[in-house]
């Protein structure tokens, strides 16, 4: 065992490249040398303070990636119905938002907004217009309304499985598009 | 004895390609010397040719790792390190009003508006009483929502100011709309009933 070591070493010794450091080349040639065995790594260390290993470290992560966009990523119906979710209900929330201001603030600024002011003007609105409207905002409101549903069940940890989740979705597309038309052409 | 040398001049060959730059801690001026590909430390001259490794740009060698493309959103701002560099996220206080109670409470309101959105319909019409609930319960629900959205796309790190500029906007905006909606509900015909003689209109 011994014996192998020593032949290891001197190997080793052998196929170091006596040009590269003269100190080590001396060094390695001392008979004493043999059997302590110092590893050398030839690692160029650096004195360095903490406010510039401190820099380096913030030069490294300006160099990290960045979040790519959505759009790398494949069209989903998970993730688009539940980007449409928030989208339907901001949309439905801000109508709401609004309409609650503006009926407080409508005596200061002279605006008629009660309910028969408002029926009264939209319904001098022409047939493309209201039908419009009504789709613009019917839409959101089924959607809003049948996706929740959805979130809700999973939010109780049902209908969990990821064919489920693709079914029960393209269910909600087809029924809050079916009864928005409904909605805004027949009632 | 073969198998005595080899690892040995495997690790001298190492040792000969390794030069002071490739584990200098300094970085380079095209990329930081960890982020190096392996194959510019150990095999120099045996995996690829000199002439190949110029003619690729560092940007490229990097984007051969990633699996997409780089399509970043906005350029990384000037980052910083709190404290050390391995120090572990601080984890918020467990508070079952941040977290589980508001989460319930989020979901009964919710919950509450099934039925609430099915009666005008099955009904034709609300009375006063249940209409004032209705329009309570989408306040409630829509500031939640408004809430998290701010959150989402407002960091607080980043931008706290604006953050809490906008969650006070948003308060002041439910206080604004609740006392619209009370108008509304105690002077006119009530939220769904309005709702209703407008779309027919």
């Amino acid at each position: 065992m011994l014996a192998q070591r020593v032949a290891q070493q001197s190997l080793r010794r052998l196929a170091a490249t006596p040009s590269r450091n003269a100190a080590l080349l001396k060094f390695s040639l001392t008979p004493t040398a043999i059997l302590t065995s110092p590893q050398f790594r030839q690692v160029a260390t650096q004195k360095m303070t903490p406010t510039d290993s401190y820099q380096i470290l913030v030069e490294q992560r300006k160099k990290r990636p960045t979040s790519p966009h959505l759009t790398i990523y494949e069209p989903q119906i998970p993730w688009i119905l539940s980007a449409l979710n928030r989208i339907t209900g901001s949309v439905l929330s801000g109508a709401f938002y609004i309409f609650g201001s503006a009926y407080l603030v409508a005596p200061l600024l002279g605006w008629n907004l009660s309910s028969v002011s408002m029926a009264a003007a939209f319904g001098s609105w022409p047939v493309i217009a209201k039908v419009a409207t009504k789709l613009l905002l019917a839409f959101p409101f089924t959607f809003h309304s049948f996706n929740g549903l959805r979130h809700l069940a999973w939010d109780m940890g049902k209908a969990f499985k990821n064919q489920t989740v693709i079914k029960s979705g393209w269910a909600v597309v087809g029924l809050s598009t079916v009864s928005a038309l409904a909605l805004a052409l027949f009632v | 004895m073969a198998s005595i040398v080899r690892p040995t001049l495997l690790r001298q060959s190492c040792l000969k390609v390794a030069t002071k730059k490739a584990f200098s801690t300094k970085p380079s001026p095209t990329f930081p010397a960890i982020n190096k590909p392996l194959s510019s430390v150990v095999s120099k001259d045996a995996v690829r040719s000199r002439f190949m490794k110029e003619a690729v740009p560092s940007s490229m060698r990097v984007a051969a790792f990633h699996a997409t493309g780089r399509r970043p959103i906005l350029p990384p701002l000037p980052q910083s390190v709190n404290g050390t560099a391995n120090e572990p996220a601080p984890v918020p206080d467990p508070s079952p009003t941040h977290g589980s109670y508001h989460w319930t409470f989020e979901r009964l309101v919710s919950a509450g508006l099934v039925p609430l959105t099915i009666a005008p319909f099955a009904a034709g019409s609300l009375n006063p009483m249940t209409d004032a609930v209705l329009c309570g319960a989408i306040l409630i629900h829509s500031h939640i929502g408004f809430e998290a959205v701010l959150i989402d796309y407002i960091p607080d790190k980043r931008l706290p100011k604006t953050r809490k500029a906008f969650m006070w906007a948003l308060k002041l905006a439910t206080v604004v709309v609740g006392v619209g909606l009370y108008e509304f509900e105690t002077n006119d015909v009530g939220l769904t009933e309005a709702i209703k003689r407008v779309w027919k209109a």
